[in-house]
């Protein structure tokens, strides 16, 4: 398994979007915005928009926990798994069918910890990409996440440490963005039904321009110790168009604190 | 002084050992290259610790006694450990002595870093081979002490490769040592004066020596156009001309297995001396700020992207102290010793192997400023207000100073948020900053608790006065070669030394040199201060191998359970010695 694929340089990259801006028809192209350097300018708020977040599986309506009415429960949604089958090994499944049971407790989402990826991606909440010259930044709504992304790096060192974000690499395939990131901790889900990965997961994300304001995003998942072949999700994430919008705090922290040390007040004297 | 003299009668018996040519070049092992801030310090640390001896009309070298130890002062991005050449060892009959030694050094000043084996010990025994320990220097280079009866002074270079059996041929074959074992156990090279031992690394291609701390190592040979033919049935060439230095000998490198930079040299070479960016007195970067201009984007706004560190700042208190005169700056032995202090004082609780380590990796030398303040001119915070005065009282929580919940905790201890400036104020660890740019929005990451600020540059207009945030909002604007970031809108929860809501940030990042971030911050804060004030210190660029790591603060805070179950524990241990028996 290639770990990282080669990087082109930017000066290639730049070719590259040359060739495939002549080899494309006009209308698939032509309109999308175009950095310095030529590559796609992703510069933005980007959220994606559906149910992934709840369940990367076609799933039907459901109730949440009964207190919080209609505005807990599960609304329905079509799949974004490429086949929508996740092909677990036999023991993950088991694990996988434990998560989604004990989703109101055990999901970290609840703790407000850091999402991991993919799911930074389809959370409910809006991200927004800085493109630098050889960096990204990728700032997310949920839980002050933010990752790096190493662009054009020759020779890629593997993640000095786990993580719960991974660490990213990014190169251009044409009009491609694409990150191989690896390194991360297993402790993440990929969504409210208990889906999840080990420290051994591996995710190649891919982020293509469909014109000025949508990307379709894919992430291939492979983890050798979880399933027994890589899968893949799809899905669009959509530019957000408000005027003067911007990601804002959503410093989660002190939502979670009772859940997290509640047990460990003082409590009122009899 | 006996064992040095012994020494020496043994470096001279052993160089004689030399002249007898094995295979390949029949080199002879000669140098050890090491980065260091200062090389005069440097010598003096090998001869204080390591029992080397200066040499007669060098600056730049020790003897121990076999081996050189040559320095250049250079800026690193790392220590030894990680990359091809993982540390050098020295063998000292008496190794628990010379523990004992090291550790009494302490860690003060350019001190001695003690690295502890797991059980927490500073010895250990490799069965059947030699007892070991581990320090580093003060530059990053990582040191193994052995006590190895048949060798005494410079022992072995520690290789970690990608593939052992071939780093082994390698220096057998080309640079001609003697492929055997280390007490029939480690795998290793043996050349006449040191141990080449490799091992493999553990996470499969170790990092280029390349501005690492330990940067090369030096082969000698008795004439290097003879070596160069030499080499070149085993498919090895010098990647440069041969280059003279104060002598007639020269020098010239080849690249060993991962990237391993070797220095082949001829008898008697001596370095020229390296070109000096920092002084050994403190100053920073030697560049006019007043006519620098900074480097620019690709589309055209002043280029601040990398990572940048205020290690030089630590230290620096906000206020000048009472009994430093207006317009003195410390002497760069003052500024150590007040680093030293602030460093210590603020890591107090921590183990020593960790304090080490932090000071260890900081080695931009301190700043002479006396205090952030710069406005007022007298360097003290302008009085409060009496409305401030009167909001400050009260606070504290109840229950005997024990914390009944999270929130009786600070903001940093429950990792929401360091809040502003605090967050871009100097801190012991993880003080790095990132900052990558867009045309329109400038980004700037901490890693310490890792917080993002997004501030657009493009004129967007600032968030409605409805909305609040701990960070407030940021928005920035180009003057000139500086980025002017005002924030406004704050919640009031984590506020900046007491300022109420309404506070204003007016910072200024300047670029005043290649490597040298200029952050000034201007409080403005009519119900709390009778005064604006303005404050200054500087980041340094680290843009080699830092990379921000992943600051999991809230994810991985054990210290608010065992804050909270310490509190409980104490309060049922109260109330049980109150109860009657």
């Amino acid at each position: 398994m290639p770990r990282h694929s080669s990087t082109p340089a930017r000066i290639t990259g730049f070719v590259i979007a040359i060739v495939v801006a002549m080899a494309v028809p006009a209308a698939a192209q032509g309109d999308i915005p175009r950095a310095w350097d030529g590559n796609p300018d992703l510069n933005g708020i980007w959220q994606a928009i559906g149910t992934a977040h709840w369940d990367l599986q076609d799933h039907n309506a459901a109730p949440g926990p009964p207190e919080m009415g209609a505005i807990g429960a599960i609304p329905p949604g079509q799949g974004v798994v490429v086949g929508n089958t996740i092909p677990y090994q036999d023991w993950a499944l088991d694990q996988k069918q434990q998560n989604f049971e004990n989703r109101f407790t055990e999901d970290p989402e609840i703790r407000c910890y850091m999402p991991g990826v993919p799911r930074a991606t389809y959370l409910p909440y809006p991200f927004q990409i800085i493109q630098g010259t050889d960096k990204m930044l990728f700032a997310y709504g949920f839980a002050e996440t933010s990752r790096t992304i190493h662009m054009n790096v020759e020779n890629p060192e593997p993640a000095p440490i786990d993580s719960w974000m991974g660490r990213s690499h990014g190169y251009w395939d044409g009009d491609t963005l694409v990150i191989d990131v690896a390194g991360f901790n297993g402790k993440s889900w990929f969504d409210r039904a208990g889906n999840f990965a080990s420290n051994t997961l591996q995710v190649i994300e891919r982020y293509t321009p469909m014109g000025p304001n949508a990307l379709m995003y894919e992430a291939t998942i492979e983890d050798p110790n979880v399933f027994t072949e890589p899968w893949t999700i799809r899905m669009p994430l959509y530019r957000r168009l408000e005027d003067n919008l911007q990601i804002l705090e959503y410093k989660c922290v002190e939502f979670a604190e009772e859940i997290l040390y509640g047990d460990l007040r003082r409590q009122p004297a009899n | 002084m006996n064992v040095k003299s012994t020494l020496a009668v043994l470096a001279a018996a052993l160089v004689s050992l030399a002249l007898t040519p094995l295979a390949g070049l029949g080199a002879e092992y000669h140098h050890v290259h090491l980065a260091v801030a200062s090389p005069s310090l440097a010598i003096q640390w090998y001869e204080d610790h390591m029992e080397c001896t200066p040499i007669a009309d060098r600056s730049d070298a020790v003897r121990c006694p076999t081996v050189e130890i040559t320095f250049g002062a250079d800026t690193t991005v790392g220590g030894s450990a990680g990359t091809g050449v993982n540390h050098i060892a020295f063998s000292f009959p008496d190794l628990d002595t010379k523990m004992a030694e090291l550790e009494r050094a302490g860690v003060g000043g350019r001190g001695v870093r003690l690295q502890r084996f797991e059980d927490g010990s500073m010895i250990s025994e490799i069965p059947g081979v030699f007892a070991h320990g581990f320090v580093f220097d003060p530059w990053g280079t990582r040191i193994e002490l052995v006590a190895d009866a048949d060798r005494t002074g410079f022992h072995h270079v520690h290789l970690s490769a990608t593939d052992p059996d071939a780093s082994l041929e390698w220096y057998a074959n080309v640079m001609g040592g003697e492929r055997t074992t280390l007490a029939g156990q480690l795998d290793a090279v043996r050349f006449d004066n040191a141990w080449l031992i490799v091992d493999r690394h553990p996470e499969g291609v170790p990092a280029s020596t390349t501005d690492r701390a330990i940067q090369h190592l030096g082969f000698m040979v008795s004439d290097l156009d003879e070596a160069a033919s030499g080499m070149r049935q085993y498919g090895v060439g010098f990647t440069g001309e041969p280059e003279s230095g104060q002598t007639s000998a020269r020098r010239a490198y080849v690249a060993g297995p991962d990237s391993v930079s070797v220095a082949v040299v001829e008898p008697g070479w001596v370095a020229n001396p390296t070109l000096t960016l920092f002084t050994d007195a403190g100053a920073g970067p030697v560049v006019d700020a007043e006519t620098y201009v900074a480097p620019r984007t690709p589309w055209g706004a002043p280029d601040l992207e990398g990572i940048w560190t205020s290690n030089r700042a630590h230290g620096i208190p906000l206020e000048r102290p009472g009994d430093i005169e207006e317009g003195e700056e410390l002497t760069p032995e003052e500024a150590a010793a007040r680093r030293e202090r602030g460093t210590l004082g603020s890591i107090w609780g921590y183990e020593r192997e960790w304090r080490d380590t932090t000071l260890g990796f900081v080695d931009d030398l301190p700043s002479t400023q006396v205090a952030m303040v710069v406005d007022p001119p007298d360097g003290r915070i302008p009085p409060l207000t009496a409305e401030a005065g009167a909001r400050r009282g009260g606070g504290g929580f109840g229950g005997g100073g024990l914390p009944a919940g999270p929130e009786d905790l600070s903001d940093y201890v429950r990792c929401i948020t360091q809040g502003l400036p605090s967050l871009m104020m100097p801190t012991i660890y993880n003080n790095g900053l990132q900052i990558v740019q867009s045309p329109t929005h400038v980004a700037i990451t901490k890693e310490m608790i890792h917080e993002t600020r997004i501030i657009p540059t493009d004129g967007s207009p600032p968030l409605s006065e409805n909305i609040t945030q701990w960070l407030g909002d940021s928005r920035g604007y180009w003057d000139g070669d500086s980025l002017v970031v005002e924030v406004r809108n704050f919640n009031g929860r984590a506020m900046y030394r007491g300022a109420s809501p309404d506070m204003t940030l007016v910072e200024r990042y300047t670029r005043v040199s290649p490597t040298m971030l200029m952050y000034e911050f201007t409080v403005d804060d009519p119900a709390t201060w009778t005064r604006p004030w303005t404050a200054m210190f500087t980041f340094d660029l680290d843009n080699g191998q830092y990379e921000l790591v992943e600051y999991a603060c809230h994810e991985g805070n054990y210290a608010m359970i065992n804050i909270l179950t310490g509190a409980r524990a104490q309060e049922a241990a109260a109330a049980s010695d109150s109860q009657p028996e």
